[in-house]
């Protein structure tokens, strides 16, 4: 089979077998064809896969997907990068990666979960363009029904064994995806003592807050410069696209620092549409923008947004304890 | 450690300052000295150049023709004179007699004051630089009482920081070239050597277009300059903060120099802005380098 376009699957595994089954062949046939292979999965499956392979398995990358799925947003950012750090070969032509990609879903709240769903389906946005070979693995023994069902809605094919696959009749535009997702958001925070109200030209004042904040809290410097950047980008895009002006609130649970930027949003009848997937997709690093809502999805841990003519609202999540 | 004290920027002097600058690179000198004699000619003072050598004073002045002044014009005039003084070889032993004449001969021709630039020889400075020190010693009650303003200009590629070091006591201290840009969060300056801009404090949307003006000049400056390779440093070892939006600018800048085969390199990155650099691909963009350096 060979295939040019962005091949993205999921593959249902319900048994050591099967999840051989569903990769091996994949390996193989990319390491025969000169394809970069990244297996990105359960440490058990990097044991199975690895002896599977032999003396093959030299040629394979391993990562052990707890140490790559920290946050969705900084996934994607990290996919990026190793596609376009291994998307050519020695003389320069261009080569196929083939990922294994399993995502961590255990241990992640609801909000989460959403969030690494929505992740999924916008890995087809993202690596549109390319020419690169997606298979997520997804074991029904551990998994809740509702992730796995949410596998054929996010990945347009089905990976059935070997070489074999068929088109996901419920797979879902990425846009629509998107716009589900957003159906389900937290309440907007409630005013409080301490916001932090933001004007044209006084992001300086927004800066000393977070940081006298963070400073408060005992954060460490390198997540106190992450979050005094995301935040900033938030308030420049509130005051050039959001009427000028706004507020900053701040909180903190034992595991997140959030920061929520409201504004009052443009008095223009007809402001021009947010961009689809704001700060989803990674911005040629020579566009003239497009890289402020990149910037503060990846500084964060999660990030929530409306942006909307009449006041938009971008909420930040930092881990205090920040693993990755 | 360095512990070269602030130096003052030569826009910001007042009569009786008697103050040191210790260059690096020619450009530098004549950048500050420039400024220096120009100001004078604005504020009714006459300037007078104590030169190392005895050249033709229009020659000795050349690097005022590029900065707008009619040389020629204002040495006919009076307003600018050039002594070869310095060239003797005894010159130093009644450098405060000359000053002190001169600065009353400038008041006496109706001028305000006067403005005096000297550049010190290492030949010159005695045993154990002794000489120098005694006529640096003399000089200041010179500037003391008298509406003169001087720069004693030495070659830190002569004179080394623990030679300059106790000259900084005999003066009132130290003399840059002015900033580039001040405001409340951030100051640029330019560097000579090697050639480029340093940047201190924070740089975000309000100040964005002053740092898009210094580097615009800076890479006009780089272009002029091809001995160099046409590399533009800029110095961020004091930048807190730069937004997307800035760092944007300074990818821009890089890729304009990149087009004229130049390179804009960035010195003292931070961790954190490297970090922003990474996140944005801006780490790997043609024309711009970041150097390594131990922070």
């Amino acid at each position: 089979m060979s295939r040019t376009r962005l091949v993205h699957q999921a593959l249902c595994y319900g048994s050591d077998d099967e999840f051989l089954d569903g990769t091996l062949t994949f390996v193989r046939d990319g390491l025969d064809a000169g394809d970069t292979v990244l297996a990105v999965v359960a440490s058990h499956n990097i044991g199975l896969l690895g002896e599977a392979l032999g003396h093959r398995s030299d040629e394979v990358e391993f990562v052990d997907a707890d140490d790559w799925y920290g946050s969705p947003s900084r996934t994607l950012g990290r996919y990026n990068d190793y596609c376009a750090a291994h998307d050519t070969d020695e003389t320069g032509r261009r080569r196929r990666v083939r990922v294994i990609g399993e995502p961590v879903w255990s241990d992640r709240t609801a909000f989460e979960v959403r969030e690494w769903m929505r992740y999924e389906s916008l890995l087809n946005i993202a690596f549109a363009g390319t020419g690169h070979w997606i298979l997520c693995p997804y074991d029904t023994r551990a998994l809740p029904v509702g992730i796995i069902r949410s596998a054929v809605r996010t990945h347009p094919e089905l990976a059935l064994g070997p070489r074999q696959s068929a088109y996901c009749g419920r797979y879902l535009d990425p846009a629509d995806f998107y716009a589900e997702c957003d159906t389900t958001r937290p309440p907007v925070l409630p005013a409080g003592r301490d916001d932090v109200p933001f004007t044209r030209g006084r992001s300086a004042h927004v800066r000393r807050a977070v940081s006298a904040y963070a400073r408060a809290l005992g954060v460490p410097e390198p997540l106190t410069h992450d979050m005094v950047s995301a935040v900033h980008e938030a308030v420049v895009n509130s005051v050039r696209h959001g009427g000028g002006r706004g507020v900053l609130r701040l909180r903190s649970d034992s595991d997140h620092v959030i920061c929520e930027i409201s504004d009052t949003g443009t008095a223009t009848a007809s402001p021009p549409p947010p961009p689809p997937f704001p700060g989803h997709l990674p911005p040629d690093p020579r566009a003239a923008n497009g890289h402020g809502m990149w910037v503060v999805r990846q500084l964060s841990d999660l990030a929530t947004e409306t942006l909307d003519p009449s006041g938009s609202v971008v909420r930040l999540y930092f881990r205090r304890s920040a693993a990755l | 450690m360095d512990t070269v004290p602030v130096p003052k920027a030569v826009g910001e002097m007042r009569a009786g300052d008697h103050l040191l600058l210790g260059y690096g690179a020619d450009e530098e000198r004549e950048t500050v000295v420039a400024t220096f004699l120009l100001d004078g000619l604005a504020s009714g003072h006459r300037g007078l150049l104590l030169g190392p050598a005895d050249l033709p004073a229009d020659l000795a002045l050349t690097f005022l023709e590029s900065r707008g002044c009619a040389v020629d014009d204002e040495l006919a005039a009076g307003r600018l004179t050039v002594d070869p003084h310095l060239a003797t070889s005894d010159g130093l032993w009644d450098l405060d007699e000359v000053i002190r004449r001169e600065t009353r001969r400038a008041v006496g021709d109706g001028y305000l004051g006067l403005r005096v630039s000297m550049e010190v020889m290492r030949g010159q400075a005695g045993k154990g630089l002794k000489t120098l020190h005694d006529s640096e010693l003399l000089l200041e009650p010179v500037f003391a009482s008298l509406p003169v303003l001087g720069i004693c200009q030495y070659d830190r590629r002569v004179f080394d920081e623990g030679e300059l070091a106790p000259l900084d006591g005999l003066h009132q201290g130290r003399v840059a070239a002015d900033l580039v840009w001040h405001d409340e969060l951030l100051s640029i300056t330019r560097t000579f050597a090697p050639p480029g801009l340093a940047l201190a404090g924070e740089v975000d949307d309000t100040n964005v277009t002053a740092l898009a003006r210094a580097l615009h000049a800076e890479t006009d400056r780089a272009r002029a300059r091809p001995v160099n390779g046409m590399r533009t440093r800029i110095d961020l070892h004091d930048l807190r903060f730069i937004d997307v939006g800035a760092l944007r600018l300074l990818v821009f800048a890089g890729g304009a120099l990149a087009a004229s085969g130049g390179t804009l390199v960035l010195h003292g990155v931070a961790p954190h802005i490297q970090r922003l650099m990474r996140v944005t691909g801006w780490d790997r963009v043609p024309g711009l380098l970041v150097e390594q350096t131990h922070l």
